[in-house]
Formats: structure tokens, C-alpha cells, sequence
């Protein structure tokens, strides 16, 4: 006689779909959180990039006399000085249009930011690892343009570099919490189904199942449904990542100094770890309260 | 196998149920016990099968005291056990077949190993052709059938049966109390509550009966 292969140890639960729902909810918000992580890392790492090695000197007009003359001298004295500077590969004076520029994102364009008296801006490309003693810099040029200011950008770097820390420890908290809130509702629906199954879980205890043998059964059942909701809520916050790369496609501008929050196909694969981080917990969370829930069994 | 000494029993802060239980049940022995409804049989069938922890005095179960073996070890001696309830306790999602096997299953073994057995057993009472109907479907003299099977499926050292032909006609009581005799005779000991006085008398067993929570001897075994 054909025999129907081996039952599950437990009956599939008709009622465990509000906990998927709750698992599903949460991975795509842990997706979201980790996707964050990941685009304020990678903002950190380009503004370092961008920033480091490069120096920029500002020639500050002066107080008193007429500014252009004096600036253009300054400028000009200044630019010797850099060029004849070891470990620096250019120094390109911006033009007025493109200081211009970078102060219109504040004052707009027009006829106010022509009459302001706008600094000149020597922009300076330093050689990959090259030591520029910055000091004795700063002093040579102090010499042929008293107003000028040597900036490297290291306070920039330092306050966005902490800007990025902070966001990604933000991300990391709001996992933590994430984790905390999923390990919860599995804690509760191991506790519903203990409950639910009770004579189930006192028969084989008083059949002399090991108590590894009954969290194995309940184990594999929130692992399979969290390995499920949590695809389900990763895969939405990745397809989320993905339209929001469309966004720039579709025309809609970026905002300014706001990195593309579009994560990279390489970037999305770590998005696979929030189904697998809610396995885990699901699985912990549920072996943990089985086993609990037996020792108090005798 | 297994000794009571001064045993007593009772629920939360309520009368005791039993009351200086002292018996020993020898290797390959064969004992019924009978009592009245309410006289405690149940609950001395829950202190010999690990159910419940007595209130006081020393249990010895297959040379281990109860009250100082580690909790650990409680699985290995209830495998060793084979329990009939009076209420069958079958799982209504698992098949007559996996209901039957569940004692292998748990003692880690495979179906390839068991089916065998398994479907010999089941055959042996009745059901060869209910392997897969579910406990919902059969009636409740093929439930308690498939619960005895299971009780003794995996020739456990001990065999405890709470009124185990409390719902089969006579014909299947008799069969049923040979397998538990061939059972006894390959050498598992047994104890069957039973209110059925034929069935005590065709036989040649020990009766043991509770009386308020005590013990009285009424009968020897005969040889």
C-alpha cells in the first residue's frame, strides 16, 4: 500500500500570517536602514575622495584701496609661489564666472553677487601622498598676499566624515531596533504556538522527545516563514533603492550635496542579509523560547 | 524495574491523592491495577510515567532515583516507557501509520528502517488498511487500537495501559491482551488499569487496587 511520505511533527498554522506580515514590514525597514548605511558610506568615502589632495587658497580682497589691482597682483604672486611649490602638480585660479557659481546655490545669480567683493579662489592638485609642509606654506604666502587663507580641508573632511559616522551608526541603531522589535513578535508567536500546540508539545515530552527534538519543529517553522516575509520586505526595499536610481532617468534633478541614493548592483547583494539576519533571529528567538518554555515542564 | 516507597501525591495545596504507595514491579512482571473512579489511578500512572513529580517519598525507576537523577536523563527513561492513554492522545494531523511510528521517529530512527514494523503492527490489530487515514476519520475503538500500537511499537521495558479496552468490542479486547501478553513475554513488564474484572480473572497476573489514595495488594501473581 502507497503510504503518504513522513507528517510534519507540527500542524501548519493557518494563523501565521499577521507574523509574516510583521517580519516582511520589518526586513524592508532593516533593508531601508542597511541601503542608508551603505549611501552614506559610500557619500563619505567620495567626499573624501574628492577632497583630499586638493587645497584651495582664497585671496582675500583688501580693506582699504582698490580691489582689483591689488587681487590680480596678489593672485598672480600667489600662483608663482604654488607652482614653484615641490609635491604640487597644478594651481588653476577659478574664473570670476565660476566663483560666481559656487555662491549662486546661496545669493542666486544676478546683479547682487557682482557687486559683492568675492574672493579669488586658486584651486591647487597636489601629488598623490605628497607632504606639503602647510605651515611654511601659509607663511610665503602671507608674504605676497597678507589676505589670502591656505584652506586643505581637513575640518570639512573631519565634519563629514563624522556626518557619515553619525548616519551610519544611526542605520546600525535603527537594525538593533529592528532586530529587537522581530525577536519580540517571534518570542510572541512562539509563545501563541506552544500554547496553541500544547498537547502536541506534552505528548512527545511524555514520549520522551529530546528537548531538542520539539524547538527543532518549531524552529523550522518561523525559520522558513521569516526566510519568506524577509525576502518578500528585501526585496521591496531593493526594488525601492532601484526606482530611486530611475528617479534621475525620469528627469527629476538630485539634490545638491545629497549623494544618489540609488544603491550599486554590488551594494544591493548586501540587501540578502536582512532575510538571512531574520532567519537567524526567527530561528534563536524560537529555539531560545521553546526550550524555555520546556524546562518548566517536568 | 520499578519501586514506590512511602509514595504520596497531591495537586497545588489540595487533598492528597495518594497516600504511602509502596509496590515494586518486577522485570517481566505482569499487574493489573483496579480501583474505583477517583481512587488515584491515573495519578499513579502519571508518577510511573514521568508525568508528574511525587509530593513525597522515593521512586526507582529502571535503577535510577527520580529524585536525584539528573533531569537530562528523563527523555532516555521515558523512551523506555510505553504509555496507553485512556484518551488515546493521538496526533489528529499525523497519519494512523505516522501516529504508530512517532517512538522511532523520536528514538532517531528512519522510516525505511520502521515502515516494516510499523505497518505488521497496525495490520496485527486491525488497521493494515487505515496506514494513512487520520485519528479524526477512524472510530474510537481504531484510535485506542492505534494508540496501543503505539504504546508498544517500540518493545518499551515497561508498558503502561489506562483501561486499554475501555472502547473495543470483546473480540478485539481479547486480541489486544494477547499482544500485551506476547509483549510480556519477550520481556517488557506491564500494568494495565482496567475496570473489566473478566479480564482480570482469565488471567493468572498480580492485582494491585487503590482504595482512597491507598494501596492494597489483592492478588499474587499465579504461576
Amino acid at each position: 500500500m502507497n503510504r503518504a511520505p513522513q507528517g510534519r511533527i507540527l500542524p501548519r498554522e493557518a494563523g501565521a500570517a499577521p507574523l509574516e506580515v510583521v517580519i516582511a514590514v520589518m526586513a524592508f525597514l532593516a533593508a531601508l536602514a542597511l541601503g542608508a548605511s551603505l549611501v552614506a558610506d559610500r557619500a563619505a568615502e567620495s567626499w573624501r575622495a574628492g577632497l583630499s589632495g586638493r587645497l584651495t587658497v582664497q585671496v582675500l580682497p583688501p580693506e582699504h584701496g582698490s580691489p582689483e589691482p591689488a587681487l590680480t597682483n596678489e593672485t598672480s604672486a600667489a600662483l608663482d609661489i604654488l607652482r614653484a611649490t615641490s609635491g604640487i602638480v597644478r594651481a588653476n585660479p577659478l574664473s570670476q564666472a565660476d566663483t560666481e557659481k559656487l555662491v549662486e546655490p546661496w545669493l542666486g545669480a544676478g546683479a547682487v553677487v557682482g557687486d559683492l567683493p568675492l574672493p579669488r579662489l586658486i584651486d591647487v592638485t597636489l601629488f598623490p601622498g605628497a607632504q606639503i609642509d602647510l605651515p611654511a606654506l601659509t607663511q610665503k604666502l602671507a608674504r605676497v598676499a597678507p589676505d589670502s587663507i591656505l584652506d586643505d580641508h581637513t575640518r570639512w573632511i573631519a565634519r563629514l566624515q563624522r556626518l557619515a559616522d553619525a548616519l551610519v551608526w544611526c542605520a546600525y541603531g535603527i537594525l538593533a531596533l529592528i532586530a529587537l522589535a522581530t525577536a519580540s513578535a517571534v518570542t510572541f508567536a512562539t509563545r501563541a504556538g506552544l500554547e496553541a500546540h500544547h498537547d502536541i508539545v506534552a505528548l512527545l515530552h511524555q514520549m520522551g522527545a529530546q528537548s531538542g527534538f520539539i524547538a527543532r519543529a518549531f524552529e523550522w517553522h518561523y525559520l522558513i516563514s521569516a526566510l519568506a516575509a524577509g525576502a518578500a520586505g528585501s526585496a521591496g526595499a531593493a526594488g525601492l533603492f532601484v526606482a530611486a536610481g530611475g528617479l534621475e532617468l525620469a528627469g527629476i534633478e538630485p539634490v545638491p550635496f545629497l549623494p544618489p541614493l540609488t544603491l550599486h548592483p554590488m551594494e544591493l547583494v548586501w540587501l540578502i542579509a536582512v532575510p538571512l539576519g531574520a532567519c537567524a533571529i526567527a530561528w534563536a528567538t524560537a529555539r531560545l523560547s521553546v526550550l524555555a518554555a520546556l524546562r518548566r515542564i517536568y | 524495574m520499578l519501586r514506590f516507597e512511602n509514595v504520596g501525591m497531591r495537586y497545588g495545596s489540595g487533598p492528597e491523592v495518594l497516600r504511602d504507595v509502596s509496590f515494586a514491579l518486577e522485570p517481566g512482571s505482569f499487574t493489573f491495577l483496579t480501583g474505583a473512579s477517583g481512587a488515584g489511578k491515573s495519578t499513579l500512572l502519571r508518577l510511573m510515567f514521568l508525568a508528574n513529580p511525587p509530593t513525597r517519598g522515593l521512586i526507582t525507576l529502571f535503577g535510577h532515583d527520580l529524585a536525584t537523577a539528573s533531569r537530562s536523563s528523563f527523555p532516555a527513561l521515558r523512551r523506555r516507557i510505553g504509555v496507553v492513554f485512556q484518551d488515546f492522545r493521538l496526533l489528529d494531523h499525523l497519519s494512523a501509520f505516522d501516529n504508530v511510528a512517532l517512538p522511532l521517529r523520536l528514538a532517531g530512527g528512519k522510516p525505511s528502517d520502521y515502515a516494516h514494523d510499523v505497518e505488521e503492527l497496525l495490520g496485527w490489530v486491525g488497521l493494515g488498511d487505515r496506514l494513512n487515514s487520520k485519528p479524526p476519520t477512524l472510530s474510537g475503538g481504531e484510535q485506542q487500537r492505534v494508540a496501543i500500537a503505539r504504546a508498544v511499537v517500540g518493545r518499551p521495558d515497561l508498558l503502561v495501559a489506562d483501561e486499554p479496552t475501555g472502547n473495543v468490542d470483546a473480540e478485539i479486547g481479547q486480541r489486544l491482551i494477547r499482544l500485551f501478553g506476547e509483549l510480556n513475554r519477550l520481556g517488557t513488564t506491564v500494568l494495565i488499569a482496567t475496570h473489566d474484572r473478566s479480564l482480570i480473572e482469565q488471567g493468572r497476573a498480580r492485582e494491585m487496587r487503590l482504595v482512597d489514595g491507598r494501596l492494597v495488594e489483592l492478588r499474587a501473581a499465579r504461576p
